[in-house]
């Protein structure tokens, strides 16, 4: 790197909850990387957190923290591991005191766990200012916490450490910053490695197809390496996969990662600083390796971001049921005509009608379909004020069995609360974030 | 010529926004690209599958195009009346499937 010599590495543990466990136990067996972060909490896994604790007040943290920190914890001692990870989600105090039982149970050595409190701004929910008027109940409320107290306690020796609702760059920048040079450009570059790690095979040739079609092949896929990035006291980083991992990292996969999600490409905000992507560089400077450098930081907001999760009465009911053989396509397409006849009445917004296989997905954007399908599936998915009103959705499914055109079977149906998602800003001094460290005796 | 034969693409979201990224093969295709696919042109193809209403941003320097669309997935991932969630992550498509060639 042109004299710039690496002074730490930090690998991608995780991209989302349910991400794979077997890679990022390959990062951390390695040696190679002086850091892993696990992105491990979205909006969908919060709801599902806060509903646990909501049953149980010691519930909250990501139930599946023991099968993915067992193959990481023997690590951090022996190969210089630290671990940081927002998998703490409703309750970062009981995961941190999960992680120390999860170690004891391993015979790892005595680990350092910090908890990073303060996220949860429920009992303050009047006091940020949101997009739109909430009208559902209540069930959540974080703020987007930065990088400041994941930064000191690595600072501090923590070994591991575990974050509700911080930022997803936040979980990357925080281990870097006491290794970086301390300027904005090591900041603002410290944000874009951790956007482009955040999402774990995402930036390795994951969900990317090249163009004019065609992508890593099944078994590529299958043993997908999780990235890395070495970078310099100055920022600058290069993203690589470790030698033996199956991916691809170049220009595209790099570019189509480092602007996923981000919105204005010169203005993503994060609770760390307002970042600009359009003069970042992105250079190939080998095989799977990709030289990142040049983003610059634009302040820091005042405010940080909320997410809330607004629980409207009843349920959502998503019912299907399936169609096979000779005329498979046009008896799908008459139930699901049938279906609009009977629930004529169903307020419009709150229903959608159509077919898997043909246009359930992009709608009328789908593609037309050249050849009759073997197989579909029509499905209803409707807004219920109550689980009476569920019922009737799923009944009027069910009824196609018999009175509805030839063959309907293989049903399938669930019910999901309707909750929707809402956002807003609060102001910093609102929300005091702290240390708790967790003791394993 | 689809546009996915000279660009890449992805799909994302944040609350009820969709998020889209087109990044070009190369400097000739980006200027196809970027004369191609305009705000109206994504709007168009996009407002058959969503309410859209589409703000582009022009990324020179990473040969890259955003196409943000506000109010597209009401109510955010769980909200969302398609079958099962995440549909959204598909939307990419409705882009990298257009013709360029007319």
């Amino acid at each position: 790197m042109k004299g710039e010599a690496p002074v730490f590495t930090i690998g991608c543990g995780a991209g989302f909850a349910g991400d794979r466990t077997d890679a990022a136990a390959r990062l951390a067996a390695s040696g190679v990387v002086d850091a892993l972060s696990l992105e491990c909490l979205a909006e969908r896994t919060l709801i599902a957190a806060l509903a646990a604790r909501g049953q149980t007040p010691q519930a909250g943290a990501d139930p599946r923290l023991r099968r993915r920190l067992t193959p990481l914890l023997p690590h951090v001692h022996s190969k210089g591991c630290r671990i940081i990870s927002n998998l703490g989600a409703a309750n970062p105090r009981a995961a941190a005191a999960q992680v120390a039982q999860l170690a004891s149970a391993l015979d790892c050595p005595p680990l350092k766990i910090a908890a990073i409190v303060g996220d949860d701004v429920l009992d303050r929910a009047e006091r940020v200012q949101w997009d739109q008027p909430v009208t559902g109940r209540l069930i959540g409320a974080h703020a987007y916490i930065g990088s400041d107290a994941i930064a000191t306690a690595v600072d501090q020796g923590a070994d591991v450490v575990i974050t509700g609702r911080a930022a997803d760059s936040a979980l990357f920048a925080g281990p870097l910053i006491p290794y970086l040079d301390g300027s904005d450009d090591a900041l603002a570059m410290a944000l874009t490695v951790g956007h482009l790690l955040e999402c774990s095979g995402q930036v390795t040739g994951g969900n990317f197809e090249q163009p004019g079609g065609g992508g890593l092949d099944a078994r590529s896929l299958a043993n997908l390496g999780f990235p890395l990035a070495h970078l310099a006291r100055n920022g600058t980083a290069e993203i690589t996969l470790l030698d033996d991992d199956p991916g691809i990292v170049d220009r595209l996969t790099c570019t189509v990662q480092l602007l996923y999600e981000v919105h204005d490409p010169s203005r993503y905000i994060t609770p760390d600083g307002v970042v600009d992507f359009t003069e970042t560089r992105l250079e190939e400077t080998g095989p799977r390796r990709v030289r990142v450098s040049g983003t610059k930081l634009r302040g820091k907001p005042k405010q940080l971001k909320v997410i809330g999760f607004a629980e409207e009465a009843g349920f959502i009911a998503d019912v299907e049921i399936g169609y096979a053989g000779t005329g498979a396509q046009e008896r799908a397409l008459r139930a699901a005509d049938v279906l609009r006849h009977r629930l004529a009445d169903w307020p419009q917004d709150d229903i959608r009608i159509d077919i898997v296989g043909l246009n359930s997905i992009l709608g009328g954007a789908s593609m037309a379909a050249n050849a009759a399908a073997p197989e579909l599936r029509v499905h209803v998915s409707a807004r219920c004020p109550d689980g009476e009103t569920a019922q009737i959705i799923e009944d009027e499914v069910y009824a196609l069995t018999l009175s509805g055109p030839g063959g309907g079977g293989s049903l399938r149906s669930e019910r999901r609360r309707n909750i929707e998602t809402v956002s807003g800003l609060i102001d910093r001094d609102l929300v005091p974030v702290g240390i708790e460290w967790e003791d394993r005796a | 010529m689809r546009v996915g034969d000279i660009a890449v693409g992805r799909s994302g979201d944040k609350g009820d926004i969709l998020d889209l990224s087109l990044v070009a093969v190369d400097e000739k295709s980006f200027e196809r690209l970027e004369r191609f696919m305009t705000a109206e042109r994504a709007e168009q193809a996009l407002g058959l599958a969503m309410p859209a209403r589409v703000t582009r941003y022009v990324v020179p320097g990473l040969l890259a195009l955003k196409f943000v669309i506000p109010g597209a997935l009401p109510g955010g991932v769980h909200a969302s009346l398609h079958a099962g969630m995440h549909w959204q992550k598909s939307a990419i498509h409705i882009l990298l499937d257009l013709d360029m060639d007319e």
